[in-house]
Parts: C-alpha cells; sequence; structure tokens
C-alpha cells in the first residue's frame, strides 16, 4: 500500500474510520454520523476518491427548492396575498394604489395578488372600484404558506416530499438560480453513494493499527500550552514534502554580492580601495597616462565629452606642466617624449572616465611607498550596447608600489590574481601592448568552466606615466576583466542583464 | 587593434617556410600579434595586431619579418637607406616640394620600387599595408597619405605644390570626366570622404610630373593615368605626403621594407623640400633617421627582476630584429629602420624581455607588507546596505547612463542640475543619472508582474552639476529607496528612515521639503543632520507614477550617503 496513514487530513481519517466494508456512504450519513459540515464531506470525499479510498457506487439526480433571503423575510411578513387579505380585512376597503402605498408593496405584486384572491372569491370591487374582502382565504395561499413553513425548518424543501397541489402553489413562487426577489430557488442536487475500495479498507486497517483517530491536535495554540490541553492527547504528523509557499525576502543584488567578494579578497591581499568622481578631464583620462593627445582611443568616436562644463576651470600643478613637458619633450624621465606641443585647453576638456586606471594616476599623487591600491570603478564606453558591450560597466584596476618591484613581481601577482580570483587552474603570461606600460603583459587562464580566456592586462608603469606624478619608484599596474567570471557564476550570457530593472528576476538571481 | 587578412601563400613565402595553426598561436605573441582566424577554404589567414604603435607589424611582411628574425636570430639587412652623410643612388629620380603647400601639408616624399610583377593576390596586399598606414598609423589621411603610381610614366622630377582648386583639373581614378579639385571633392566618393582635411584652405595640394601630367591630389585621390595601378605592373613609384615629416619617413621605411621583403628592388629618391628640416633641404629616401636608444643593464635588471648579462640582453634584443652592443654597463640599441617605438629606455627592457623569452621569468610575490582597507563610503554602505535587507528590501544594480525623458521629464524636475554628453551614441544614453530614484521607478514600471509590496533600493553613483568644484559637477555616492503597494504611504516612508538613522547612530530633524514635484505636496520632508540637508523621502506624485506608467501608489527617499557619512 502506498499510501501513508500519516499523511491523511483528519476528516479523511475519521471517515475511513467511520466507514464500513461493503456498506453505503452518503453525505446525509457522514453528516448525521461524524456531524461535518456539507463543505467538509466534499472535501473528505474528493480526497479520498482520488487516492482511491472509495469510489462511486450511484449518482441520483433531485429537486430542491431552497429558501432564499427573500423567502425568509416573507415568511415573517407574510405573503403579499395575506398581507393585502389581512389589511381590507381590518382596514376595509380601499383602492389599488392605497393598498399598495400602505403595504410598500409594487403595484404589480398588489395587482396579481388582487386577481388571485378575486378569482377564488377572497376578494372583490365594490361600486366605489375599491377592494374589499368576500370570502376566506384560498386554498392555494394557504398551502403556499404551510411550504414557507415547512422549508424554514430545514433550509429548503425536497421535491420528492410535494404533492401535485404543494407543486402548483410553489411553482408562482420558485425561480432557477433565482431573482434574489422569489422565495424559492430551485437547485439541482446530485446524491451520490460510495463505497469503501479494496485499499479504502486496507487504509482503514492500517489507521487502526497506526492508532490515528483523526482527533490528534492539529495546530498548537497558546491556550493549549496555558492551560495544558496539549498534555491530553497527541500531535497529528503533519506531510514535510507538503508544497511550500513562496517568500519574498530582503536580499542584497547577486551582482553587487559578487563584487563585494572581490573587493574583500583584494583586501585580504593587502590592497586598499580607492575611489573617484566620474566625470574626469582628458589630463587625467589620457595626458596622465602617457597617452598623447593624438592618440586614436582618444578620438571623439572613443570618449563620451560632457556638454557643460565643457572645460575643467583648472589642471592641478605641478602635475600639468611637467605631464605637458613629458609629452613634448620626455621632461626628466630620460624619455624622448612624443614630440608635439602640449594642447592646454584640450586637456582641461571634460570627459566620462573611460578607464580604471585614470584613477590608478590619481592615486599616484598621494600614494604611500610601499603601497598597494585597487578599485573597482565604473566606466563608460563608447560603444553600440550590445550582449557583450555595456554603456557603462565596472572595471578593477591597481597599482603596486614598492622600491624593488619588478617583472617577476607582477607575474607573481597575476598568479595570485589567477588562482586566488579566478580559480585558474593554468596560467600563461604574453607580451602586451598599452600605452602606459612597458613592459606589458596580458595574462590568459585556464578557467574550469571557461576554458583559456584573457584574465587581465598589466605591465609596469612607464617612467612617463609615474615621474611627473611625483612618483621614482616602480610601480606595477593590472586589471582584471572580471565580468565574464560574474556572467558565469550568476548563471547569465548578456551583460545587459547585470544591471537590469526587472525586480522578480534580481529576486530570483543568485550566485553560484 | 588593426586587424590583416592575408593569404596564406603569401604569409608562408615572407616566412620561409609553413606553419600549423598551433604553431602559430604560439609564436604570434612574441610579435604582440593573435591568431584570429584561419579560412582555409579561401586559404586566408587572419591576424589581429595589439601593439598600436608599431605600424611596421600590420601587414603580413612585418610579422613574418618578426617572427623570421625571432625564431632565426638574424637581422633582416636593407641596403637601399640613404643617412646624412651616405647617400645611395637616386639616378635622376627627384621630388621636389613647393613652398605653397606649407601650412597646408607640408611634404611630400617617396621611393620606386620594381623587378617583380604584381598579381592579384599581391597588388590586394600590397593595397592593404598601404591601408593599414594611412588609416591607422596615418589618422585616416590626416597625417598620412599614400599612393602607388606607374614609374614608367612619369617623367621626373615629380612636384608637389598647392594649387588653384578650381583651376585645376585631372580625370580622377574611377572616372571618366575631367573634374577641378573642388568638385573631385564635391562629387568623387573619396573626395566626399577625404575632401575635408584640405577643403578649408584656399589651395589644394597637388602632384604632377614634370610633363604636367597629374599623379595625384593627396590625401584624395589618384588619377586615373599614371595613378592607376593594375595586376600585370612592374613598376612603381610610392609617394607619401603629410604634415609630420618623421611619419612620413616611418611610413615609406616599412613599405619599402615590405616590398623588398617581397621580392622588389628599392629605388631611392631624392626629395627636395621647401623648408628646413632637421635632416636638411635635401634627402634621400628611403631614409634613416632613427636614433639609437640607450638602456643601462641597472634598469633592465630593476626593471625585470633577474641579473641578465649584457651578452644575454644583446642576443634576446637580436631575435627582436635590434641590433646592440654593451658598453660600460650600457646597452646601446640601433634602432630598426621600420621602427620609431622606442622613446624611453624602458621599450629597449620590454624587447629583451620579450626576446629572452617571458617564460624564462619565474614568479615570485612582492615582499612588501601592506594594510588592505576599504574606502570610508564602502564600509558605510555595507552597514546602510543591511539594515535595508533586514527591512525587507531587494538590493538593485542600474546603469548610468539614461535618457533625457526617464532622468528628467518623468520625474517633472527641472533640467538644470543635470550633466550631459555632448556626443551621444543614441538618445538613450545621452544623461548621467543625477538621482537613483528614475532608475527605481523604471523597475516599477517594468515590474507589473513581481509580486507586490516592490520594496527596492540602490547605492550608486550620481552626477549633479556643482558650481564650487573645478569640473562645475560633483558625483555623489547615493541611497535610493521604493516601496509600492497598495497601502504604503508617508508614515512608512517615515518609520524606514527613522529606523535607518536609528542604528547609522545619526540624530536627525525633518524639514518641509517645498515644492518638490516628485512628491504629493505636503507629504515628504528633507532630511536635516546635523544642520546638513542630506536627502529627502515622501510619498510619490502620481503626476510622476502616470509618467512611468506606475498605478501602485509608492514611497521614496533619497540620501547623500557622503553627506550623512560625515553628518
Amino acid at each position: 500500500m502506498d499510501i501513508d496513514v500519516k499523511n491523511l487530513h483528519p476528516l479523511e481519517v475519521r471517515l475511513l474510520r467511520h466507514a464500513k466494508a461493503g456498506e453505503d456512504i452518503t453525505e446525509a450519513g457522514i453528516i448525521s454520523g461524524l456531524g461535518y459540515k456539507v463543505g467538509q464531506c466534499n472535501q473528505a470525499f474528493s480526497w479520498l476518491q482520488a487516492k482511491g479510498c472509495i469510489e462511486e457506487v450511484s449518482r441520483t439526480k433531485r429537486t430542491i427548492y431552497e429558501l432564499t433571503d427573500a423567502g425568509r423575510a416573507m415568511k415573517e411578513s407574510g405573503l403579499p396575498a395575506e398581507r393585502i387579505y389581512a389589511f381590507l380585512a381590518d382596514k376595509g376597503a380601499h383602492t389599488m394604489p392605497e393598498i399598495a402605498e400602505a403595504l410598500s408593496l409594487e403595484k404589480s405584486d398588489v395587482g396579481s395578488a388582487f386577481g388571485l384572491l378575486s378569482s377564488n372569491g377572497a376578494l372583490r370591487l365594490n361600486d366605489e372600484r375599491k377592494a374589499e374582502t368576500a370570502g376566506e382565504m384560498p386554498q392555494l395561499v394557504l398551502t403556499q404558506r404551510y411550504l414557507l413553513d415547512k422549508a424554514a425548518e430545514k433550509g429548503s424543501i425536497d421535491e420528492s416530499e410535494l404533492s401535485k397541489d404543494d407543486k402548483a402553489a410553489i411553482a408562482p413562487l420558485a425561480k432557477k438560480r433565482g431573482a434574489s426577489s422569489s422565495p424559492f430557488r430551485i437547485v439541482e442536487r446530485e446524491d451520490v453513494v460510495y463505497r469503501l475500495t479494496k485499499a479504502g479498507e486496507e487504509t482503514k486497517e492500517a489507521l487502526i493499527s497506526a492508532d490515528i483517530t483523526g482527533e490528534e491536535f492539529g495546530v498548537l495554540t497558546p491556550q493549549m500550552i496555558q492551560t495544558g490541553s496539549w498534555k491530553n492527547g497527541t500531535f497529528r504528523p503533519y506531510g514535510i514534502n507538503a508544497p511550500t509557499s513562496r517568500l519574498i525576502p530582503g536580499r542584497r543584488n547577486a551582482y553587487s554580492e559578487y563584487l563585494q567578494w572581490v573587493k574583500d579578497k583584494l583586501i585580504s591581499l593587502g590592497f586598499e580601495e580607492f575611489d573617484g568622481p566620474l566625470v574626469e578631464n582628458e589630463f587625467w583620462n589620457g595626458d596622465a597616462l602617457f597617452m598623447p593627445q593624438f592618440h586614436s582611443a582618444r578620438d571623439i568616436h572613443d570618449v563620451y565629452y560632457v556638454k557643460d562644463p565643457v572645460h575643467a576651470k583648472a589642471i592641478e600643478e605641478p602635475w600639468l606642466s611637467q605631464v605637458a613637458a613629458t609629452h613634448e619633450n620626455g621632461w626628466e624621465t630620460g624619455s624622448r617624449g612624443w614630440g608635439y606641443t602640449f594642447d592646454h585647453e584640450f586637456t582641461r576638456r571634460q570627459v566620462l572616465r573611460s578607464q580604471g586606471t585614470v584613477l590608478s594616476a590619481h592615486q599616484l599623487t598621494k600614494a604611500h611607498v610601499p603601497g598597494k591600491y585597487f578599485g573597482v570603478v565604473r566606466c563608460f564606453r563608447y560603444d553600440q550596447v550590445d550582449a557583450t558591450h555595456g554603456a557603462d560597466f565596472y572595471q578593477t584596476e591597481g597599482i603596486v608600489i614598492g622600491k624593488d618591484v619588478n617583472l617577476r613581481n607582477l607575474l607573481g601577482l597575476l598568479k595570485m590574481f589567477a588562482e586566488e580570483i579566478a580559480g585558474a587552474e593554468e596560467v600563461k603570461y604574453v607580451p602586451g601592448y598599452f600605452p602606459f606600460t612597458e613592459p606589458s603583459i596580458e595574462v590568459h587562464i585556464k578557467h574550469p568552466v571557461l576554458g583559456w580566456f584573457e584574465l587581465g592586462g598589466s605591465g609596469i608603469f612607464r617612467p612617463e606615466v609615474t615621474e611627473p606624478l611625483g612618483i621614482k619608484e616602480p610601480v606595477l599596474a593590472w586589471g582584471l576583466g572580471i565580468d565574464r567570471m560574474a556572467l558565469m557564476h550568476l548563471g547569465l550570457n548578456d551583460l545587459r542583464e547585470l544591471f537590469t530593472p526587472d525586480i522578480d528576476s534580481v529576486r530570483t538571481r543568485r550566485g553560484n | 587593434m588593426p586587424k590583416i587578412e592575408v593569404p596564406e601563400n603569401i604569409f608562408f613565402e615572407l616566412l620561409g617556410k609553413r606553419m600549423t595553426d598551433e604553431e602559430l598561436v604560439d609564436i604570434f605573441p612574441v610579435a604582440k600579434a593573435e591568431l584570429d582566424g584561419h579560412d582555409t577554404e579561401n586559404h586566408v589567414i587572419k591576424i589581429e595586431l595589439n601593439d598600436t604603435n608599431r605600424p611596421d607589424l600590420w601587414s603580413a611582411a612585418g610579422v613574418a619579418r618578426a617572427l623570421r628574425c625571432y625564431e632565426t636570430g638574424e637581422i633582416p639587412y636593407y641596403d637601399f637607406f640613404s643617412t646624412k652623410d651616405d647617400e645611395r643612388p637616386s639616378d635622376g629620380r627627384m621630388v621636389i616640394d613647393d613652398e605653397s603647400a606649407i601650412g597646408i601639408r607640408d611634404y611630400s616624399i617617396g621611393f620606386a620600387a620594381r623587378g617583380k610583377t604584381v598579381d592579384n593576390d599581391l597588388l590586394v596586399n600590397l593595397i592593404q599595408s598601404q591601408e593599414k598606414l594611412c588609416t591607422n598609423f596615418g589618422r585616416k589621411r590626416k597625417t598620412i597619405a599614400m599612393g602607388i603610381y606607374r614609374s614608367d610614366l612619369i617623367k621626373y622630377p615629380v612636384h608637389y605644390a598647392a594649387v588653384d582648386p578650381d583651376a585645376t583639373r585631372f580625370v580622377p581614378l574611377g572616372m571618366d570626366e575631367e573634374l577641378s579639385l573642388r568638385e573631385i571633392c564635391e562629387k568623387h566618393p573619396k573626395g566626399k570622404e577625404y575632401g575635408h582635411i584640405v577643403s578649408s584652405f584656399p589651395r589644394f595640394p597637388y602632384l604632377y610630373d614634370d610633363n604636367g601630367d597629374t599623379l595625384s591630389f593627396p590625401p584624395v585621390i589618384n588619377s586615373a593615368r599614371i595613378g592607376a595601378v593594375e595586376v600585370g605592373d612592374s613598376d612603381f613609384f610610392i609617394e607619401v605626403s603629410g604634415p609630420i615629416l618623421d611619419d612620413l619617413l616611418l611610413a615609406v621605411s616599412i613599405l619599402a621594407c615590405d616590398m623588398s621583403d617581397m621580392g622588389f628592388e628599392i629605388l631611392p629618391v631624392k626629395c627636395r623640400f621647401a623648408k628646413d628640416t632637421p635632416y636638411g633641404r635635401e634627402i634621400t629616401v628611403p631614409y634613416f633617421f632613427q636614433k639609437p636608444m640607450a638602456a643601462s643593464l641597472e634598469l633592465v635588471h630593476q626593471k625585470l627582476g633577474e641579473d641578465l648579462t649584457g651578452e644575454e640582453c644583446v642576443e634576446a634584443l637580436k631575435r627582436m630584429g635590434v641590433y646592440s652592443f654593451v658598453d660600460g654597463g650600457t646597452i646601446y640599441a640601433e634602432v630598426p629602420e621600420y621602427r620609431n617605438d622606442f622613446l624611453h629606455g624602458v621599450d629597449v627592457v620590454e624587447d629583451v624581455m620579450i626576446g629572452h623569452g617571458l617564460s624564462s621569468f619565474e614568479p615570485v610575490m612582492p615582499s612588501d607588507f601592506t594594510i588592505g582597507r576599504l574606502s570610508p563610503v564602502e564600509e558605510f554602505s555595507r552597514k546602510v546596505k543591511g539594515i535595508l535587507v533586514g527591512l525587507g528590501f531587494q538590493e538593485m544594480m542600474y546603469n548610468y547612463l539614461g535618457s533625457k525623458r526617464e532622468y528628467i521629464d518623468n520625474m517633472h524636475v527641472s533640467v538644470e542640475d543635470a550633466v550631459f554628453i555632448a556626443n551621444p551614441m543614441s538618445e538613450n544614453y545621452e544623461v548621467i543619472r543625477p538621482s537613483v530614484l528614475p532608475c527605481l521607478l523604471e523597475s516599477e514600471s517594468v515590474s507589473g508582474h513581481a509580486v507586490y509590496p516592490h520594496s527596492i533600493f540602490e547605492i550608486g553613483k550620481i552626477t549633479v552639476k556643482d558650481e564650487s568644484d573645478n569640473s562645475g559637477t560633483r558625483t555623489i555616492d547615493s541611497l535610493g529607496l521604493f516601496s509600492s503597494n497598495a497601502s504604503v504611504g508617508y508614515n512608512d516612508a517615515a518609520s524606514y528612515i527613522n529606523t535607518l538613522m536609528y542604528f547609522l547612530r545619526k540624530e536627525y530633524t525633518l524639514a518641509e521639503a517645498g515644492d518638490d514635484p516628485r512628491f504629493i505636496p505636503g507629504r515628504a520632508a528633507r532630511i536635516i543632520c546635523s544642520g546638513v540637508d542630506v536627502g529627502v523621502f515622501g510619498e510619490t506624485h502620481p503626476q510622476v507614477l502616470e509618467s512611468w506608467g506606475c498605478s501602485m501608489p509608492s514611497i521614496m527617499a533619497e540620501i547623500d550617503l557622503n553627506k550623512l557619512m560625515n553628518a
């Protein structure tokens, strides 16, 4: 038997224990035997039938007349015919409108009641065309009164209980799915008879042997604890695999949590976080990084310009003069420079930060030696927005300053990032190119899920970058592309999804 | 990043051997190149070049040369370069620049080549190299424009001058009729593309031979006769014009070396300038102009963390095609004719690194001890997030760029405070958000299907105008929160703020919010902390909800965390 008797509802338990093999189970029997309400009966029948414990053996249609609210009111106040007859007997002859007025009845109801009573000789019209009593109350009305009173006792009358005369009397008072103004509503009912199946009998036996009565406690109430009544019985075991309801908790955003994890990793590796404004100027966004002002990546098609104010008021000294001289002739850096005339207006032009390295350059002017710094910062890209390009996105960047840091330290650092942050299985370094580092290294990693990909770019800042900003020591600079790992972590494949406004999608999103 | 496509046979012929894709993938990094694809059906290799400062690598010949050097350690020798003191014979071939072009496009120089009949593949490859140089290195012909001509039709010397754009006429390549230079700018497809480079000047650059026959209208278009190079030709004149002499000399050197590698004989051309240059008034081109670059061994050791000997450095540089010698602890590197990317000793160091083999450097961790620290605002933000999550709020994250409609119009706020982009790519990304609230409302407008209440927040950056700052703008770390439900109201907002402030240990008072169109009048308050206005909260005005297409009542709040943190 595959029914766990512990999972049966008390309504099912009590019904099964009540029913006897081979005997009819009916709604009336259960209501009288177990005191169920009609709804409880229906629940127990449908659940047990679905479990195969009972089966239907017959089904009989019948018609009943249910007393409506209007019917109950009419039972108390009287049928219109009764009220008119009593009024005229008491107050003497009146016109139809006077009757309607006095009894607050519709004129049409007065009319039809008068028709009924006069055709049976109970009322008549006198010479003044006023209605007056003329004989006894007709049998039809007396029958209607009898039926109203009878229905009021049980709420309804079964059609099988009605004589031919009764049916004739109730017909004008009843409607199917009736207008609520009718005293009776005609309802079709089906009497269904069930019997225990073999499975039902077995379940019943199992209930008896498990000593489950259906009288076990359900919900534990404060009163039960206060009175100690819980000691007088046992608790009904619940089905532990019942479907659960969905809760909507307050939650962190899964992508933000991932970025927080990256930040915490970098903190644990001794890095201090930096941050900065979204609006930059060409000086910090490019000049300070020794990108010549004519560099192709500094074209109008690569950077967002700010409409107003177009220019920053000033560029901080001595950085401006030193950087400008470095571009023109190398200044004191030992470089030959780019050999062009530095544009002092262009350098103040305001842009949206296009690369995280900008903040590394800022940091140089306030850095401690030795020092390790990082930022997870929003940058803006002049690009069509699609699955792999966002208008704005996070870059993870940083620097390491130290008297003796060198290429081998850079490789070590990249290896550490690859293992600690990306979970890399293998690491490969290849020469790279960035305008602001020399040498430049790209690190490629073999990720357990994503396979080989470029994790990031790095290098040793050119002296043309560090020295004009006041740093004599070597500076390792690195940037990590963590978006691919973030997407994988979140089970997504479209960068746009990271910043989705859809609440439900954010609510259900989770990291690995 | 420049990308090139080269026919297999040309590439492998230049390389001197065939290589498998795997071998190419392994060796390409020494030229900072990547195998971008191999079309085995059409026998084309696609290469991506990552070094934007090495135009010599943007051609099949250049990449092949770098790989050949690296593998064999043999530096190629090109015998056709002249120097100041050592001129190669030009045999009457000459370009004379007229002073009329000064200030417009100062220089035109050139060389000739012969001895190899071009087939279709070679011609396509040659034109690709020319295009890469002019487009990427020459900034879309602004600083370098290059023409290839049929040398056998030219009567030397060639003349370069700036001429009357209306009186000068010739038949441009790709057309049948004679047009004036100005008409070419207006009618010819190349004129429409490149005419703007010179069209603001009263006179336009013009190149013609000693018979007066047109070579070209640089930087726009060749003539249909001398300038029409075809399959089967074998004698060429290559001319380069532009405002920066070193860039022109380098472009010429690169193309001359490439063509020499392909089997051409390079014929020098004498060039006479109309003004003084660092190399004099007259030089013979191709011309070796690069100065040697020095780097101390100490610099190499310091940067690379490995005490390489002088011999090891010389050997490594040789594999990079760079001849060098060590004298007194300093490496002197002769810059190859086709390169001009040595600005500082560190550029020599990088070539030593690549030539020595990156894989031979053992990774070690930096030994300095440093303390890791979050930024103060990040720490503060984490506290705020913890409290809001406890209050049942879902954290959201949004883009920072959006449209005026979303950030301004839908919020019924003034446009004054917002920072706009001068060159937006589309209307959808034209403003930096001046507030987090429109983002939260966008969420509300697209999330009608999500179970209510919608309690969401974000901590992120916003940017507003601020006269007092050097940039005229201020970036703020802002908290925005929003909650919508059938029964939500001012009291809920006030309770959230109260709870938040209590746990942040911030005392505050409230002030009338006045005329803020985002909120229902009389149902919003400013939050005052230590006398500083740090934010606002209240019931969202139905006009705002209507603009966003939302029909659920809501409350919202926005707080400046930089101010609150320090209040």
